[in-house]
């Protein structure tokens, strides 16, 4: 073991990390607002006592928690323009491929989040004449967010590594970025390094969050 | 004032009321006493429609609660005819089920903002005043965490007042309380019946209704077994289950 490190490679070539991260950051921004809406849409469906809009929310739910995130990518990346003639771009496939995967997440956790609050917070709304809508928005999310909201932060972080498949569907995100760099520079060690440090730096704090506010909250209701 | 006629109301396939047939008239204070698992709470929640029921009418002012009827079907209500009968109603519950993320004053303030539009001044003072009148003037600012069982089943009573409504609904309103805190939950219910408000009141305070109650009303596996003054039901019932039911109760 007598590897020499070279880390001033990553300080030379810093740009390319920052241009990375700015991707990476771009994918998970329009993942999450796409997982976040059609979540809580799916998610409100899959709780709903109306069949016709239960029963497709869980079938997509299920299916998308049951395939893996990078064959849903790929599908999205190669399927899509050709049986629909629409052609996406790398950023937006992914973007799109990451929100539709999310929002089968989201959705399970706005359920759940809906689910946990007791029945009678329902009937005193209807009781005072509140209609379905009302009583949701003033009375059952304002709670129900406090329980949706760490494992949200903990999805977010989950969709942040997922960025880095882009690299597969040739989206120029940290991951392509450092292979690209390492073709350059024949340094995979520093790269790979530097890589993962910055990852754990992004979504170690958020995870931190996370787990303060469940304690946070839990101590406080 | 409400009309209940040959009500039935299934749980999947369980037939929880079997053939309800009762008037309830305006001003009347109206007890429903009965053992476990009779149909009372389901009564009651099927009044204000938080139950639906599968046969018979209940006619709220001479209007069919939550159904509408076209040429001969009968089909749900619209939900902002289902909602404004609920307005008229005011509930109260066994387990308070205030909003825990509002203060004292916004739980009452809640219904007569949101839902019936009222200009938010006019109705702050009317919930201050509900408040006095319940005795908890002074917690108007406190979540209702901060409350004893008591006091948040005042507050309960104060949401529900708060609507204005021409019927009050509770549900076992001092089974969830410790017997030290019965007491000041009974005084406002007494008041309001001696204010002359119409109340259907599901308890299982014997001397309670029979204290306050215009009628008694025993109900037993979804039936009604007899309807009387207290005298008679809690004095000289006429049926032997409403009878055995008392013994039980009392011992
Ligand atoms: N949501 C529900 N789903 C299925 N069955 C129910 C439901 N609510 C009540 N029941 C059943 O209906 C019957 C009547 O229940 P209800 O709550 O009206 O009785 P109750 O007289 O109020 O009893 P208690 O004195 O214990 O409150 C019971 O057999 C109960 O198990
Ligand atoms: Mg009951």
């Amino acid at each position: 073991m007598d590897y020499v490190w070279h880390f001033g490679v990553i300080w030379d070539y810093r740009m390319v990390f920052v241009r990375g991260a700015w991707i990476t950051a771009q994918l998970t921004l329009y993942s999450t607002l796409i997982g976040l809406s059609l979540g809580l849409l799916f998610g409100l469906f899959r709780s709903s006592t109306i069949a016709v809009l239960r029963a497709p929310a869980a079938v997509y739910i299920e299916f998308f928690r049951a395939t893996p995130v990078l064959v849903q990518l790929v599908w999205i990346y190669y399927s899509l323009p050709i049986l629909t003639g629409l052609q996406l771009s790398g950023i937006a496939s992914v973007s799109v491929g990451l929100g539709l995967h999310a929002a089968a997440y989201f959705a399970e956790i706005f359920r759940a989040g809906i689910n946990s609050i007791d029945k009678g917070q329902w009937d005193a709304a209807r009781s005072i004449g509140m209609g379905y809508g009302q009583a949701m928005w003033r009375i059952i999310l304002p709670q129900a967010i406090r329980r949706m909201v760490p494992p949200f932060i903990n999805e977010f972080a989950t969709l942040i590594k997922l960025t880095t498949l882009g690299s597969v569907l040739a989206v120029y995100e940290l991951l392509h970025e450092a292979n690209n760099l390492i073709n350059n520079t024949y340094r995979p060690l520093e790269v790979y390094t530097a890589l993962a440090v910055a990852f754990a730096v992004l979504i170690y704090p958020i995870i931190l969050l996370s787990q303060r506010l469940e304690r946070h909250w839990r101590t406080n209701s | 004032m409400i009309e209940v006629r040959n009500l039935h109301k299934y749980y999947g396939a369980l037939h929880v009321l079997r053939g309800m047939d009762i008037d309830i008239a305006k001003g009347e204070v109206f007890s429903v006493i009965g053992p476990s698992g009779s149909g009372k709470s389901t009564f009651l929640r099927c009044l204000n429609f938080l139950e639906e029921y599968q046969q018979g009418d209940i006619r709220f002012d001479g209007r069919l609660v939550g159904y509408r009827e076209t040429a001969g079907k009968r089909l749900r209500a619209s939900p902002r005819d289902i909602a404004a009968v609920r307005t008229r109603m005011g509930m109260v519950f066994q387990s308070f089920n205030l909003f825990p993320h509002k203060t004292v004053l916004e739980n009452v303030m809640e219904g007569p903002v949101i839902v019936q539009k009222k200009p938010e001044a006019v109705v702050r003072k009317l919930a201050l005043d509900l408040l006095e009148q319940v005795g908890l003037s002074d917690k108007t600012d406190q979540y209702p965490s901060k409350l004893s069982g008591g006091q948040q089943q005042r507050v309960g009573i104060a949401r529900a007042l708060a609507m204005q409504p021409e019927v009050m609904l509770f549900d076992e309103p001092t089974s969830a309380l410790d017997p030290e805190l019965v007491g000041e939950v009974l005084d406002v219910m007494k008041a309001l019946a001696t204010g002359g408000m119409t109340m259907v009141i599901v308890t299982h305070e014997m001397s309670f209704a029979r204290e306050v109650s215009d009628r008694v009303m025993m109900m037993d596996e979804g039936l009604i077994i007899e309807v009387d003054r207290p005298e008679v039901i809690f004095g000289n019932p006429q049926q032997a289950r409403t009878a055995d039911f008392l013994r039980r109760v009392v011992h």
